[in-house]
Parts: C-alpha cells; sequence; structure tokens
C-alpha cells in the first residue's frame, strides 16, 4: 500500500488542506496545533470508519456549517489505484473508485458497501462492517495500530497483539509477507512442481477442470465414447439376442406342432374305426331288446290275472267282517243312550239341595258378622274415655315444665368457668388493707369494706378500717374515699370479670330462682325430668289414637251386618237354618268349596255319560261306511279280472320267444368295439387335427418372417465387438479413476505442503522477533540482547543484561523506539505505508540520528509518513521547503518528501 | 499333388479401442502388412491356390483405406502362379452395399487372378482333377449351414473336391445362428478338404475324420486371447481318399503376451524378454511396492513404454493398476537433511496415511508420498529448471 493524495475539508480545525504524497518517506511538519494529528486521524477515519457512524462527531468544526470531508488515493499494487471520498454526517456519503493511471477513475462500490470492499483490500483483521465480530465505532487491529499510529499511543503495538483480531486477514497477510521471504529453494521448486501438476487438473478454486484439455476432460470423454459404444452394442446385440431366441423358440414350437399334427391325425382315425364298430353293434342291440320286451310283456299278463283273482277273493272276506262290526256298533249306541238319561236325572237332584245348603250357609255367616260388629263398638267407646284422661294429664305436665326457665345445660359449664375466673381475679385484689382515717374535725362518714355496708357515724378521732380488698369512706356531703387492693390491671379484669357475670349468669339465675350455681343445676336437672316424663305421655297418646282409628267404621259394619243376616234367612223361606246346620257342619270347615265340588261332579257325570254316546255313534256310522267302500272295490275288481283274462287269450307267447332268440344270435355275430366313440367324439377330432394344422401354418410364417429378420442382425459379430467394447469400457472407467487418484494425490500433497509451510510461517513472532531484535540491539549499542515476541505478535519484553523485561519497564523513550522499529519491520515485510505520528520524541539526538538514517534506508522500500512538528529530527537542513509558495520539496532523489503543512491550506502543492 | 494354402480372419479395419491411439494405428497396420506375408508363403510355398475363408474386412462396408489398401498389397505383389479365393464372412458378408457387391469400386481394383465368392453356386476348377466349391455369408447371422449346401460328389467324381465356407462348426446342442457348419459336412458333401474361416486360433476340428475341416486362426492376432494365432494352414492334397497333410506357418508380425507381475524381480525379468520390440504387452502390475520400488517400477515402466523423446523396449504396452498398492511404510527412506518443511510435509502424509480410515484416503496419501518421493529424487534438476 502507498498514499498518494489525501485532501481534507471542514476536518476539525482544518478548513480545507491537500496533500500529495512521495513514494518514500514522507516529513509532514509545522508547529504545534496546525493539525497535524488532525490529518494522521483523517487517515484512519476515510480507511476504517463508516460514513454513517457517529464517532465522526469529534471531528466536526466549531463552525458546524459543514459535515467533514475525506478523500484519500492510495496503491495497492502496480496499476492498482483507488480512491475513497467519505463525507461524514447524516447526509454523509462514501465512494470508491479504482484506476490503473490515477486519472482516470470508476466507481467500485457506493455507500455502505465501501467499507466492506476496503477491509478487503486492505487485510487487516477488520470484519465487514455488521459482520461476525464486527464492533460498534472506529474499528481497531493489531495492523491498524502498527500501520496508523497515533501520538497519543505511541507505545500501543506493543500491548497488542493478532490474538485480538476480529478475522484473520491480518494474520494471514503477515504471514504470507514473512512466508514469501523464508521458503527453502528446495521447497519452493517443489512447490512449484507440485502446484503445476495440481493445476493441470483444478482450477484455482479447487474444482476440476473441465475444459476441452484438461485431463479429467480427455478421461472422461474416453469413457463416455466408449459407454455409448457400448451401450450401442448391447443394444445390438439384444436385439440379436431377441431374434436367435425367437428363432429358437419358434423352431421348438414347429417340432412340437408337427407331433400334435401326428397324434391328432393318428387319433381322429382310430376314432372313426371305433365309431363304426359302435353303430353296428347298437343297431343288433336294438333288436334284442325289443324283442325281450314282448316276452315279458306277455308273461306279464299271466301275472296280472292271477293277481287280480287274488284281489277278487280278498273283497269277500272283508265285506262279511264288515257286516258283523255294523251289527256290534249299533248295539252299543242304545246302551250309552240309556245311560245318559239316567246321569242326567240324578244331577238335576244333587244340584238343588245344594242351592239349599249355600243358602243356610250365608245366613250362618251373617249372623257371626252382626256379633262381631257388636264387640267393635264396645272396644271403641272404652278407648275414647282413656284417652280423654291421658290428655288431662299431659296438660298438667306441660305447665309445670313452663314454668320453669332455665338456660341450656351446655351453659352451665361456661358459667362456671367464669365464675372461677372471677374468684381467681377477686382472689388477686385479696391483698388486706388498713385505711385510717383522722379527722380534723368531727365529720359524719360512712364505711363499706368489701363491698359491705360497715359502721357509719361521726368521728372525731382516727379511724382504722381493716378490710381484705376495698374500702370505702363516705364523708357526708364532703367526699367518698375508696380505696381498693391490688394492681389497676387486676382491678380491670375483676371488673370486667364482674361485669360479664351480670350479664351472662345473673339473669339466668335470676330467671330461674337459683341464688348460685347448684341451685341452677338443680333446676336444670327438674326441667330435664320434666321434658321426659312428657315425652313418655305423648307416646300412651298416640298409641291409644291409633288404635281409636283402626276402630273407625265399626258402627256402620254392625248396621250392615244385621241387615245381611235379615236378608238371607228370607231366602230359606220356611226351611229351618237348624235344620240344616247338622247336614252344613258335615261339610266341614269350608262348606262352601264342599258344595262347589258335589256341584262340578255331577256335571262330570253328565258330560262322561253324553260322550260315551257319540263314541256309540260314530263307530256305527263307520261300520256303515266300510260295508259300503268294500261293496264298490269288490264289484271293480271283478270286472278288471275280466278284462285282463281276455287280452292274454289274444297274445303269443312262444312266437316272441323264439323272436327273442334270433335277435340274440344276429347282435352275438357282430362284435364289441373296445371303446365306444361318439360322433362327437370324432368330430372334437377333427376339429383338433384342423386347429394344428393351422398352428403349423402360422408356425411356418412366423418362422419365415424370423429367418428374414435373422439376416439383418449383428449375430456373433456383435457380440464379438461388444466384448472389445466392454474391455475398452473398462480399461477407460479404470484409467479415469487412475487419473483422478493420482491427481488427488497431488492436490493433497500440495495441500500439505502449504499447510506445512503456513505451520512454518505461522509462529510470527519467532520470524519477526530477530530482525527487530538486530535493529534494537544496533539502536542500544547491545544494550538488549534480544526482543521477545509471541506467535501472535504479542510484545513479551526485551533481554537485558540476560533478564526480560516487559515494555511496561522501559523508559518512556526506549518504549517509543521499540515500538517504531516494531512498525518499521510491518511496513516493511508487509512494503505498506506507516504512518507515524511524532513518535520519537523522547529520544535523544544520537538516537534520532540513528532512526533518521534507517528511515532514510527503508523508504526505499515502502512508504513513511511522518508528522513531526521537529522536521529536524527527520530531515537534514537542505531537505527543508525553502522556496517561497512552494508546499513540499523532495530530495534524496525523490525518496525523501518534506511538506510544510503551513504552507498546505493553499490549493495545490505546486 | 495340390498345394493349397488356406486363411481366414485378417480383420482388415479392425478397430482397437482398448489401446491407446498410437497402439491402435500399429496394430490396425499390422493387419495390412500380413497380407504380403501371406502372398510370400504362398509364392515360397508354390501353393496352387489361396483360398480366404471370409472375416477378410472386419465390416462388409470398410473405410477406404482398407480396400485400397488390400487392393494395393494384391497390386503390389509379384503376379503369382495361384488364383486367391476371397470368401465373404459373417462380418463381412455379401450385401448390395458391402465391398463384394460387383459394383463397388474395390471390385475393378481387384486383379484378374484375385476371385471372389459372390455367388451360392461358386465352383472353380483349380485342375482337371480338382475343383473348388465355395459359398458366401450373405448376412451378420443365420442359421443355414454352408457347408452342407455345397454339391454332393457325384458318383463316378474321383476330382480333388475342396469347399471353402465361413461359419462356426458348433458342439452345442440348439438353434445357432452363426452359419453352423456339420462336422461331418465334409464326409457327408464328398469333399477332400473343407477351408472353412471364423475361429481366430489354428484348428483342426476333424482331427479323426477323414477329411479335414480347419481353422487357419487369423493371421494376425487380435486379442491376448488368441494365442493360436498368427498362422496359415498349407494344406497338401494327393488324391480323393487319401486324408490331406496340413501343415501350420507362422506369418504374424506382433506377438501378444499377458504378463502379470507380482513381484519387482518378474518386472525387471520382463525386460529379458527377447524380440520385446514385437510384442503387445498387457502388463498386470500386481503388487505392493515400497516408495523406492515404486520409484523403480515406475522407471521400468517407462522403459517399457517409452517417452516422446525415446522408444520403449516394447512394440505396444498397456498397464494396468488396478491391483498396484504403494506401502509408503517407513518414510525413512526420504533424505534425512530435508528442509524442516519438507519434513513436516511427509510427516503430514504420513499421518493421513496411518489414521486413515478408508482405503481410498490412505492410497491417496501413499500415492501423494509417492510423488514426493520422486520429487525430492528430483530435486536439483527442479531448483535448475527453476532457476532458469
Amino acid at each position: 500500500m502507498k498514499l498518494l493524495r489525501l485532501r481534507v475539508q471542514n476536518f476539525a480545525a482544518i478548513r480545507e488542506m491537500e496533500i500529495a504524497f512521495g513514494p518514500g518517506l514522507n516529513v509532514l511538519y509545522g508547529p504545534n496545533e496546525l493539525g497535524k494529528s488532525t490529518l494522521a486521524e483523517a487517515i484512519r477515519l476515510v480507511l476504517l470508519l463508516p460514513y454513517t457512524s457517529t464517532h465522526y462527531e469529534p471531528y466536526v468544526p466549531w463552525t458546524g456549517a459543514d459535515d467533514p470531508f475525506v478523500d484519500l488515493t492510495f496503491e495497492m499494487e502496480e496499476q492498482r489505484i483507488w480512491r475513497v471520498q467519505k463525507q461524514f454526517g447524516r447526509r454523509g456519503s462514501a465512494r470508491l473508485q479504482e484506476s490503473r493511471n490515477g486519472q482516470d477513475f470508476e466507481d467500485v462500490e457506493r455507500a455502505r458497501r465501501v467499507d466492506a470492499r476496503l477491509r478487503e483490500i486492505l487485510r487487516w483483521g477488520i470484519p465487514e462492517p455488521g459482520g461476525m465480530g464486527a464492533g460498534k465505532g472506529l474499528p481497531s487491529s493489531f495492523l491498524a495500530t502498527a500501520l496508523l499510529s497515533t501520538q497519543a499511543h505511541v507505545a500501543d503495538v506493543l500491548e497488542g497483539s493478532l490474538h485480538g483480531d476480529p478475522t484473520p486477514t491480518g494474520k494471514d497477510q503477515i504471514a504470507e509477507a514473512l512466508q514469501a521471504v523464508a521458503q527453502d529453494p528446495l521447497f519452493l521448486a517443489l512447490l512449484r512442481a507440485v502446484q503445476a501438476r495440481r493445476d493441470e487438473a483444478y482450477t484455482d478454486k479447487g474444482a476440476k477442470k473441465t475444459a476441452r484439455g484438461s485431463v479429467f476432460k480427455a478421461a472422461a470423454e474416453r469413457v463416455n465414447e466408449a459407454r455409448e459404444e457400448k451401450l450401442r452394442l448391447e443394444k445390438v446385440v439384444e436385439e440379436s439376442d431377441a431374434v436367435e431366441r425367437d428363432l429358437h423358440d419358434l423352431a421348438e414350437q414347429r417340432e412340437g406342432c408337427e407331433h400334435d399334427l401326428a397324434t391328432a391325425t393318428e387319433n381322429l382315425e382310430a376314432l372313426r374305426r371305433l365309431a363304426a364298430q359302435a353303430a353296428a353293434r347298437a343297431a343288433e342291440e336294438e333288436g334284442v331288446r325289443a324283442a325281450r320286451e314282448e316276452v315279458a310283456r306277455i308273461q306279464a299278463m299271466d301275472q296280472d290275472v292271477a293277481a287280480a283273482e287274488e284281489r277278487v277273493r280278498g273283497f269277500a272276506g272283508v265285506r262279511s267282517r264288515a257286516e258283523q262290526t255294523l251289527t256290534d256298533a249299533q248295539a252299543a249306541q242304545a246302551a250309552a243312550e240309556q245311560a245318559l238319561t239316567t246321569t242326567e236325572e240324578t244331577a238335576q237332584e244333587a244340584l238343588g239341595r245344594c242351592d239349599l245348603l249355600e243358602r243356610a250357609a250365608a245366613a250362618r255367616a251373617a249372623d257371626r258378622q252382626v256379633e262381631t260388629a257388636r264387640v267393635a263398638v264396645d272396644r271403641q267407646a272404652a278407648l275414647q274415655a282413656e284417652l280423654a284422661q291421658l290428655t288431662a294429664r299431659r296438660d298438667a305436665l306441660a305447665a309445670e315444665r313452663s314454668a320453669l326457665v332455665v338456660p341450656p345445660p351446655a351453659s352451665l359449664t361456661a358459667f362456671r368457668k367464669l365464675a372461677t375466673e372471677l374468684a381467681g381475679a377477686r382472689g388477686a385484689l385479696d391483698v388486706g388493707l388498713v385505711m385510717t382515717v383522722i379527722p380534723t374535725a368531727i365529720i359524719p362518714v360512712s364505711v363499706r369494706t368489701d363491698g359491705v355496708a360497715g359502721s357509719s357515724g361521726t368521728i372525731a378521732q382516727p379511724l382504722e378500717i381493716e378490710a381484705n380488698s376495698e374500702v370505702e369512706v363516705d364523708v357526708a356531703n364532703l367526699a367518698t374515699i375508696r380505696v381498693r387492693g391490688g394492681r389497676r390491671v387486676a382491678q380491670e379484669r375483676v371488673q370486667a370479670l364482674e361485669s360479664r357475670w351480670e350479664t351472662e349468669a345473673r339473669p339466668h339465675l335470676a330467671a330461674a330462682g337459683a341464688t348460685d350455681l347448684d341451685g341452677l343445676e338443680a333446676r336444670i336437672a327438674e326441667a330435664r325430668e320434666l321434658e321426659a316424663r312428657l315425652q313418655s305421655l305423648d307416646g300412651d297418646l298416640r298409641a291409644l289414637q291409633r288404635q281409636i282409628a283402626d276402630l273407625s267404621g265399626a258402627a256402620e259394619a254392625l248396621e250392615e251386618a244385621t241387615a245381611r243376616s235379615a236378608a238371607v234367612r228370607s231366602e230359606l223361606g220356611e226351611t229351618s237354618l237348624d235344620a240344616l246346620l247338622p247336614e252344613l257342619d258335615a261339610l266341614g270347615a269350608d262348606p262352601a268349596a264342599a258344595l262347589r265340588n258335589r256341584r262340578q261332579q255331577a256335571t262330570r257325570d253328565v258330560d262322561a255319560a253324553r260322550r260315551a254316546v257319540q263314541e256309540a255313534t260314530a263307530r256305527a256310522t263307520e261300520a256303515t261306511q266300510k260295508i259300503l267302500t268294500t261293496l264298490t272295490g269288490h264289484a271293480s275288481e271283478e270286472g278288471r279280472l275280466a278284462e285282463i283274462r281276455k287280452l292274454r287269450e289274444a297274445a303269443d307267447l312262444p312266437a316272441a320267444e323264439r323272436a327273442l332268440q334270433e335277435a340274440v344270435e344276429r347282435r352275438d355275430a357282430v362284435p364289441v368295439p373296445p371303446r365306444w366313440v361318439t360322433p362327437a367324439e370324432v368330430a372334437a377330432a377333427e376339429e383338433e387335427l384342423e386347429r394344428v394344422r393351422q398352428t403349423l401354418k402360422t408356425l411356418d410364417r412366423d418362422l419365415h418372417i424370423t429367418q428374414g429378420r435373422l439376416q439383418q442382425v449383428g449375430g456373433a459379430v456383435a457380440r464379438e465387438r461388444l466384448r472389445d467394447a466392454i474391455e475398452a469400457f473398462d480399461l477407460a472407467e479404470r484409467h479415469e479413476r487412475e487419473i483422478e487418484t493420482d491427481y488427488e494425490a497431488w492436490r493433497l500433497l500440495l495441500d500439505q505442503m502449504k499447510e506445512a509451510d503456513a505451520a512454518q510461517a505461522s509462529n510470527l513472532g519467532q520470524a519477526l522477533a530477530p530482525v527487530i531484535a538486530d535493529r534494537f540491539q544496533a539502536l542500544t549499542s547491545r544494550r538488549y540482547q534480544s526482543v521477545h515476541l509471541t506467535a501472535q505478535l504479542g510484545t513479551e519484553g526485551v533481554v537485558a543484561a540476560g533478564a526480560l523485561r516487559t515494555p511496561d519497564r522501559l523508559s518512556v523513550g526506549t518504549r517509543e523506539q521499540l515500538s517504531t522499529l516494531y512498525r518499521l519491520c510491518l511496513g516493511e515485510y508487509l512494503r505498506t505505508t506507516i504512518v507515524l505520528d511524532d513518535q520519537l520524541v523522547q529520544s535523544d539526538d544520537t538516537r534520532m540520528e540513528w532512526f533518521r538514517a534507517l528511515l532514510a534506508e527503508k523508504a526505499r522500500g515502502f512508504q513513511i509518513v511522518v508528522f513531526t512538528c521537529r522536521p529536524g529530527d527527520y530531515l537534514a537542513p537542505e531537505a527543508m521547503v525553502r522556496d517561497e509558495g512552494e508546499v513540499a520539496a523532495d530530495s534524496d532523489g525523490g525518496l525523501v518528501r518534506a511538506i510544510d503543512l503551513g504552507r498546505a491550506g493553499r490549493p495545490s502543492f505546486r | 499333388m495340390l498345394r493349397l494354402l488356406h486363411t481366414a480372419d485378417w480383420h482388415l479395419g479392425r478397430r482397437f479401442p482398448s489401446f491407446p491411439e498410437e497402439a491402435q494405428k500399429k496394430l490396425s497396420r499390422a493387419r495390412m502388412e500380413v497380407v504380403g506375408r501371406i502372398l510370400d508363403a504362398a509364392r515360397r510355398n508354390r501353393v496352387h491356390a489361396v483360398l480366404c475363408a471370409g472375416d477378410l474386412f472386419d465390416d462388409p462396408a470398410p473405410a477406404p483405406d482398407f480396400w485400397e489398401g488390400l487392393a494395393k498389397a494384391f497390386h503390389d505383389h509379384p503376379t503369382p502362379e495361384a488364383p486367391v479365393f476371397l470368401v465373404p464372412g459373417n462380418h463381412d458378408p455379401l450385401t448390395a452395399e458391402s465391398v463384394w457387391s460387383a459394383g463397388h469400386p474395390f471390385r475393378g481394383r481387384l486383379p484378374a487372378w484375385v476371385h471372389v465368392v459372390d455367388r451360392d453356386d461358386f465352383v472353380f476348377d483349380l485342375s482337371p482333377d480338382a475343383v473348388l466349391y465355395a459359398r458366401p455369408c450373405r448376412s451378420k447371422a443365420g442359421e443355414n449351414d454352408l457347408a452342407m449346401a455345397l454339391p454332393a460328389r457325384e458318383p463316378g467324381d474321383a476330382r480333388l473336391r475342396i469347399g471353402c465356407v465361413h461359419g462356426s462348426t458348433f458342439d452345442l446342442p440348439g438353434y445357432q445362428t452363426n452359419f453352423p457348419i456339420r462336422r461331418e459336412a465334409g464326409v457327408l458333401r464328398g469333399l477332400d478338404y473343407l477351408a472353412i474361416g471364423d475361429v481366430h486360433s489354428f484348428r483342426d476340428v476333424t482331427a479323426r475324420e477323414p477329411v479335414p475341416t480347419v481353422y487357419p486362426g487369423t493371421p494376425e492376432p487380435l486379442s491376448f486371447e488368441d494365442s493360436g494365432a498368427g498362422k496359415v494352414a498349407l494344406v497338401a492334397l494327393f488324391r480323393h481318399g487319401s486324408r490331406p497333410r496340413v501343415e501350420e506357418e507362422p506369418v504374424a508380425f506382433w506377438r501378444w503376451l499377458d504378463v502379470r507381475c507380482r513381484s519387482m524381480n518378474e518386472l525387471r525379468g520382463l525386460l529379458t524378454t527377447p524380440d520385446l520390440e514385437r510384442h503387445v504387452v498387457r502388463l498386470h502390475l500386481d503388487l505392493t511396492v515400497s516408495l523406492a520400488e515404486e520409484s523403480e517400477l515406475e522407471r521400468i515402466v517407462r522403459d517399457l513404454e517409452g517417452t516422446d523423446a525415446t522408444h520403449g523396449r516394447a512394440g505396444i504396452l498397456v498397464v494396468d493398476r488396478a491391483k498396484l498398492r504403494i506401502e509408503a511404510g517407513s518414510v525413512d527412506a526420504f533424505p534425512d537433511d530435508l528442509p524442516p518443511v519438507l519434513q513436516d510435509t511427509v510427516a503430514r502424509l504420513d499421518r493421513i496415511r496411518t489414521q486413515a480410515v478408508d482405503e481410498a484416503e490412505r492410497e491417496k496419501a501413499n500415492r501423494a508420498l509417492a510423488h514426493l518421493y520422486k520429487l525430492v529424487q528430483r530435486g536439483d534438476e527442479l531448483i535448475g529448471g527453476g532457476a532458469k
């Protein structure tokens, strides 16, 4: 990095200033308060602070008219020139431009993206704004601190390290710089060779190269070509195989079909032969069957005649037995009718007697009901009298109980507790008192001791009064003196308890007429006794009332029973009840049931007699019917016998038997076929033969077509080529894998070489410390032996006299010098600008001289920007700006530029 | 006595997709060159006829280079005493579009003593006492027996009868479509010799029959499997009924060597093979080598294969490294005075190798070590190159 131009407007005390930097050492000088540190800050802000941040506010001019504006042009590498412009503030803006010639700039980023891109360009370990690790305010990092130091924080670089950087870009940049100068020549040569091999196969981003000419592309193309050829040939072979299979299948089918044709033809011929034999045999069989049927028909006629004769004989016997049965049935019918008449008469007489006895039983029952009703009426009257007596006794007891007013028994316990507490409280007051009334004149007094009126009268001499707890002396018309024993609290408790006694217990004692609690307890017991007796009487009264209720209606029942008795007796008429009673008693305990049984028996007897008459009548009718049937059947059978005899006489059995014999002989002359074949079977065989012929024709056609197809296919030729193609494909695949593995190995080797290299360089402190130490030794005339830096470039200290001395134990001047050396080293390795803002104010002339020489030397390699109020420390007298009107003066071949800031307020240096 | 040279399966125009491009050219060229040696053999043995029993081209319509090359080979050869008969096979069947069709320019360029069997009833009187019957393949596949299609011997015919067809004599049962030839076809057709082609190795399929039926094989091997290839058959017929004498005559340039090396010694021994420059070598590296051995192995392979600047010891080399394993083993093989950063690199790779959970990862680390080992050996050369 190299600063080219800086333009600042409205930045703190600077209204406008523009500076062009030289490539080497730039010494910007001027008196104090001119704004040197402000310019250094302007560089920091334009590179690091987002224009939207409020951190710019300290740099707003006092006038406040315009917001600060900074415009910085810098070069990162040859022909890579950047220009960043930032207008800070609410209406601020930012722009990043790029140029190759430093004249023509093109916008690269605007607004918020500017800072992200700047940090990417600088690689100082500062994250993108708003990104992970990005903080508020002016961002910081080890390199930002080291390269852009401020006067106020000269030694900060000794206190920091890369460890605190939010992103590793700063560390990476330093490591790369250190690596580049420290690599071994063999390693570098190998690295180049490996890199070249790796680059043959992979892009910079690590992806496989697939462009034409790449190793993978060539191998992949070979695989693809081989695969395509293989697939093409597989298809050809498949087609070929299919045709060959079809041909093979068709040939097999045809062979099978020819066999089927032979079989079907043979089968049809055999069936036809058998069918002819079966037809001839069947015709003769039919003749035999007809002759046999004729013989059988004639023989059956003889059997029919014999059977008919037997049936006629059977009918005669049946007729004789039916006539005897009819005679017997008619006699039985007459006897049954006579028995019915007798039974009906006996039943009528028995039913009349039953009626009379039932009326007698009813009269006797009515008499008994009258008697029962009368007893109930008497009992009801007696119970009513007893009820009146008991009611009078209950009323007397109730009056007695009402006269007793007592509290509930439970309250007695509470009263006793109150009394005990009161007695206790009073005991506390019972302290014993002796009061002496000493009159000065004769005075009438009245004395009460312990609430009890005592003596009263006039006294002229001292009167001594003794009491347990209270003395009250009333001096007539003058005063009443009351003295009470005990403390006030005890007295108040007694008063409270007494008050409770008076309100809670005393009224009950008074109401009950008791003087004390024992009396009250006796009264309560008496009241409870009376309540118990009242309850007992109430129970008796309720029992009597229930009995009386049970007997209600007894008078009406008596009246009804008397009326019913009179009515029943009138139904008896002239027959005396007494005359019937013996017979009635004989009927047992339940005469009604006995009489019911007697009536039912009479009815059953009549029914049985009637059924017997019906059965006898039915048997007579049946016998009559049977005779009629028998007569009809007999006549019919005789007619049929006559007819059969007539037919038999017309038939010729011997002739039929002869015809049968002849038919059998003809049939036996025809041979029996081994199997009976039907015409349908023959037709089916004919159809099968035709079907097989058609199939064979179809197969021949297909075979012909397939043979034609065979001539179009690849056959063994295609199979041979497929074998070659498969081999080529396998080989190509192996080759591709081989290449991939080989190049992956190259890549792995490269990665590991780089990692090893990075690891070697990662201990940055180890690499940097010797250089700083050398210069520090030279500066301090070997007073310090070495400088110790951590791997992350933290400063552990310097070794002096064999002991490590931490930076805080160094003098201010030594710290300034050490930190300046540190910065110069970093600037040199990174080949980047460092800004030193009056870093060496504490150094003596000798050391300043040494530094001046060092800065002049280093300025040949990288840019150094020094802000100072003592230009003589850095510049030879002849290097100062001398010409009037000039802002800057270059010397040492342009490597040293002196810039007089006091003159820089003009529009330009030249 | 009638002398014949019987050849077949030239497969002119055959591609060798498994080989590198340069090797393919060599192999393809060799197929054309062998024709000259066959004709030389015919002349040297003063044969009465040269029978070419099919598959002379690898395709029925080969690229002009091949048919022009063949026509040129015939023309370049001094006019022979014997006619040459070219029979179309299943690779180059006689079709309207084929190189054999009457209208094809190839036919016009053939000398008069070269006869194409382009008829099913091809008959040629080789002498008053000898006659040739031949029949072409008309498709790439067919189930008809071309030998059995030749005319049978008429009663009283005492001439030497020679048949020439292309097809496969199958021993397998079932339906065959590669122009099957019955073993006893020669006998059944009354032939004295049946010249056939298809199989690439020299083979007399009827050694116990009175009528020889012979495959001469391809004159220039086509693959590592063609162990009996590279010959023609020389046939001497004395009279009808007497079994002819059949002899093999080598004509091939290339010898195909399929070699598997299981140790470094075997690999070193390969270098001592005589006439290695006339060998097509397929080298299967089936061994595990240390870093130092791997370096030597690659040197040997380079020696066999050649480089852009030098010819290889082997005529053609194909290397199969599928079973080559590098086992870096102890990394002590590296020099002690390596710069620390390279020592660290070696240690890192060795760690990856020993801690690898899968074979591929281990193999990659082994190879990376092998690469590094070879680079270190070339260290001075590389530093010098870099300085330039």
